[in-house]
């Protein structure tokens, strides 16, 4: 038996062996044997590296749930060739969509059409070449998702606060979204649902744009407007560009601020910049297209809508006076919006369709009215075939009811037309199978609600007590 | 005859300017035109690059050479001794952390470690100082963390700098005789014109190291201003895009990178900027090695680490640390990310 003594010293003997050997070793050997070892190992390396093929990610959450048009990211390991990598890539089942180039290393699938809700999708990622020179990707990559199902993000506005808050259509209690500290002006949603923009108002008396996550409890800055007004966000469906209305600010604070223009912050680079150089084109309310090519907005001082597409560079020019947003076709070639015109019965409001197809644009609904209907909001649906109107129902009737109609037929259902209550805002969830509205009772105290419509039911629902409501896909 | 008279009248070096500018005005005539203005631009873009490199360096180098004008007045052998484990590992590592007390970039870092070498630092310790401290120092960590953010960039670029010097300065431990690799003036052949004294005041002791930083400053700022004329001269030559245009792959890309690190001779404390310039284009790994060794080895620090170091024992300082800096942005295209 050895004593613990003896085996110690033992050990050292043997670690002074080492050293003294190593020691013994002249510095050129052991620099050069360090060099020799490492170009083994970058060998190795390369030998392994290139056997092992290249690497694929995707962005999919943990949990598996994507909102229903997030963009799937692929990030390879090596740049590879679009073209070829593209054939690589598909959908079980199949779903419509495009594949955008974003660098060497990158890919993103943008879908056209909302994924399924209750629908799991596996993503597949074959083997084969990526590059022009044979690089490849050596196995098949499969991926599960499903698309969740949406909430509702919506303003309490009480106490000289207002807030963010979300909830589910499930009954579960609401979620605050922003604190305390920052009184929410307005907000909007990204269309992938992770964040949202909104606005708030800053200690120089001007307006900032914040975000804040769908989980919230994280707002942060956006973008500092310093004196400026910087107000009614829009996110493009691409989710990387935010047009806004910028109001600068006087040369002195008693003065008052200049008229809005048109900005677009780019999420991912920070540019900041107004749309048009002409500084005699102003516009609030902006509406992106679908496909996130153009972008309209109202000049209140001309009386126009301006249409700019950042494809061709062209502008357009629209009539009107309402001053609503416009709202757009799924496919981005037309869209609606209303007008007040005086005609022989005297004056009356009228929706307008411009078809930027063929360049024309058509008294949509109302030439004939025998009273103004007093068309007021509306909402073209993620399905081609529906939209939504907000309008009076009769002569008698000064309350707004919400339609829904096929704009081919023009022939639809009143969806919430009870004579208490007047609706307005409605907003279409991404299938174009629900809407949410604001809705407010004539009588008694102040009380805005949100309701609810769900395809298949002929009545609305209120969902919860708020104002300003969106979905949070 | 009479010309024989006239030629032997006239000195022979103006026989030999004179052909030369004869030959000059033949060739001129036979170079493609244009030639003259494209060389013009070229000497405009030297200019450029050359005091871009220069005047980016040139504080930093005054700062590691008062930091070395301080060491030698304010720190003496013994308390070298005292402080520095003589023990080859934590020796190395201590030296690798040193740049947190010494925040110098490479330029500052050479005559700093030169220093400290003459105070009795020891091989390994200052080997691992002179290739950790341009990135291990609290200035880089906060360009590096504004640049690429408080995340894995930051993290991989000092942990894989940590690890190179740390190994360069084991190696180095093996080398039990300094003045094998180093060279005379630290082996104590050579002697500073000033000197402390144990009895000297405060204000004579902040007199005598000004005086060693003017010395060293234009002592070392020689070798700055040739580094930084090859620096420019190659980048005027030898064009980024090209480069960059050949660097896609696993293996290219970080080679290339390698090579431009070395190329463009850009100081710590502001390559994050310009290697975020390159995310993107060029992958995770291909970008760290060009922030892992670019710190350690560049045109100009090479010249400077040649009048501290036989030039042996720099063929080493560069080859490991590029050795290295190659596996780890392979290791990370291959496997990592």
């Amino acid at each position: 038996m050895t004593s613990p003594k003896k085996k110690n010293k033992k050990q050292t003997t043997v670690a002074n062996g080492w050293v003294a050997r190593i020691d013994a070793l002249s510095f050129d050997t052991v620099a050069i044997s360090i060099l020799a070892i490492l170009m083994a190992l970058v060998s190795l390396t390369i030998l392994l590296g290139e056997g092992a093929g290249v690497k694929v990610g995707v962005s999919l959450p943990e949990d598996g749930t994507v909102g229903p048009f997030e963009n799937i990211t692929f990030t390879f390991s090596e740049p590879f060739d679009p073209e070829i990598t593209s054939d690589l890539i598909s959908f079980d089942p199949v779903h419509e969509g495009y594949l955008e180039w974003v660098d060497t290393y990158t890919m993103r699938f943008v879908p056209i059409q909302p994924f399924e809700k209750d629908m799991t999708y596996k993503l597949t990622v074959s083997a084969g070449e990526v590059t022009i020179n044979g690089r490849e990707v050596k196995k098949a990559q499969t991926w599960d998702f499903t698309a969740r199902e949406p909430s509702v993000a919506y303003l309490i506005s009480e106490n000289n606060q207002s807030s963010i808050w979300s909830v589910d259509l499930n009954g579960n209690a609401p979620k605050r979204l922003t604190d305390e500290t920052v009184k929410v002006i307005s907000f909007h949603v990204a269309p992938n649902g992770r964040f949202i923009i909104f606005t708030s108002v800053n200690e120089k008396g001007g307006i900032d744009l914040w975000r804040v996550s769908r989980e919230g409890n994280d707002a942060a800055i956006l973008l500092d407007c310093g004196f400026d007004r910087c107000t009614t966000p829009v996110i493009a469906p691409n989710n990387k560009l935010i047009a806004y209305s910028r109001e600068a600010a006087g040369p002195t604070p008693d003065l008052p601020f200049g008229s809005p223009r048109i900005w677009i912050v780019n999420l991912e680079s920070g540019a900041d910049g107004p749309v048009y150089e002409d500084q005699q084109i102003l516009g609030y309310a902006p509406s992106w297209s679908p496909d996130s090519n153009k972008l309209a907005s109202f000049d209140g001082l001309a009386d126009f809508i301006n249409l700019i597409d950042f494809q061709t560079g062209e502008q357009f020019l629209f009539p009107t006076s309402t001053g609503a947003p416009v709202t757009w076709s799924p496919d981005s070639t037309k869209f609606l919006y209303t007008t007040f015109e005086q005609t022989e019965g005297g004056g009356r409001t009228q929706v307008k369709l411009a078809d930027l197809s063929i360049n024309e644009t058509i008294t949509f609904i109302g030439e004939k009215d025998a009273y103004d209907y007093s068309y007021y909001s509306i909402a073209w649906s993620p399905r081609e075939d529906r939209a939504v109107l907000s309008m009076r129902a009769s002569r008698e009737q000064l309350t707004q009811v919400l339609w829904v109609f096929d704009p081919t037929l023009l022939d639809g259902i009143v969806i919430a037309g009870d004579p208490e209550y007047t609706y307005n805002s409605p907003q279409w969830d991404p299938w174009g199978s629900a809407l949410l509205f604001q809705q407010f009772k004539l009588r008694g105290q102040y009380k805005p609600e949100i309701g609810l419509w769900q395809e298949g039911s002929n009545q609305s629902t209120v969902l919860i007590e708020g104002i300003m409501p969106q979905w949070l896909p | 005859m009479h010309n024989q008279t006239v030629v032997n009248r006239l000195p022979r070096n103006v026989i030999v300017w004179l052909a030369i500018g004869i030959l000059a005005l033949v060739a001129s005539s036979m170079l493609p035109a244009g030639f003259f203005s494209w060389l013009w631009d070229r000497l405009n873009v030297f200019a450029t690059v050359f005091l871009g490199i220069f005047v980016e360096a040139v504080p930093y180098l005054l700062l590691g050479t008062f930091a070395s004008g301080l060491v030698e007045v304010f720190v003496d052998r013994d308390q070298m001794s005292r402080w520095v484990s003589r023990r080859p590992a934590a020796a190395a590592i201590s030296g690798a952390f040193m740049g947190m007390i010494f925040p110098v970039c490479e330029c500052g870092v050479v005559p700093l470690t030169r220093r400290l070498f003459k105070k009795g630092l020891p091989l390994s310790a200052g080997i691992s100082f002179l290739l950790a401290a341009p990135v291990l120092n609290p200035i880089v960590v906060l360009s590096t963390a504004s640049a690429f953010g408080w995340g894995e960039m930051l993290f991989w670029r000092f942990a894989v700098s940590l690890v190179i010097a740390v190994v360069v300065g084991l190696v180095f431990s093996v080398q039990k005789e300094a003045g094998e690799v180093l060279r005379p003036v630290l082996a104590g052949e050579e002697h500073d014109h000033v000197h402390a004294e144990p009895g000297d005041s405060i204000p004579e002791k902040i007199r005598k190291a000004l005086l060693i930083t003017v010395d060293e400053f234009f002592d070392m700022g020689r070798y700055l201003i040739l580094g930084s004329m090859l620096a420019a001269g190659l980048q005027t030559f030898i064009s980024q895009s090209s480069l960059l245009a050949i660097g896609s792959g696993p293996v290219l890309s970080v080679l290339i990178m390698l090579l431009l690190a070395i190329l463009l001779s850009i100081c710590s404390t502001v390559d994050s900027f310009v290697a975020l310039g390159f995310v993107g284009t060029f992958s995770f790994g291909s970008v760290l090695s060009f922030l892992v060794f670019g710190p350690m080895v560049d045109i100009k620090s090479v010249m400077m680490y040649l009048q501290v170091f036989k030039r042996r024992a720099v063929m080493y300082i560069v080859a490991i640390p590029f050795m290295m800096s190659l596996l780890a942005g392979l290791v990370f295209n291959y496997f990592v990310k």
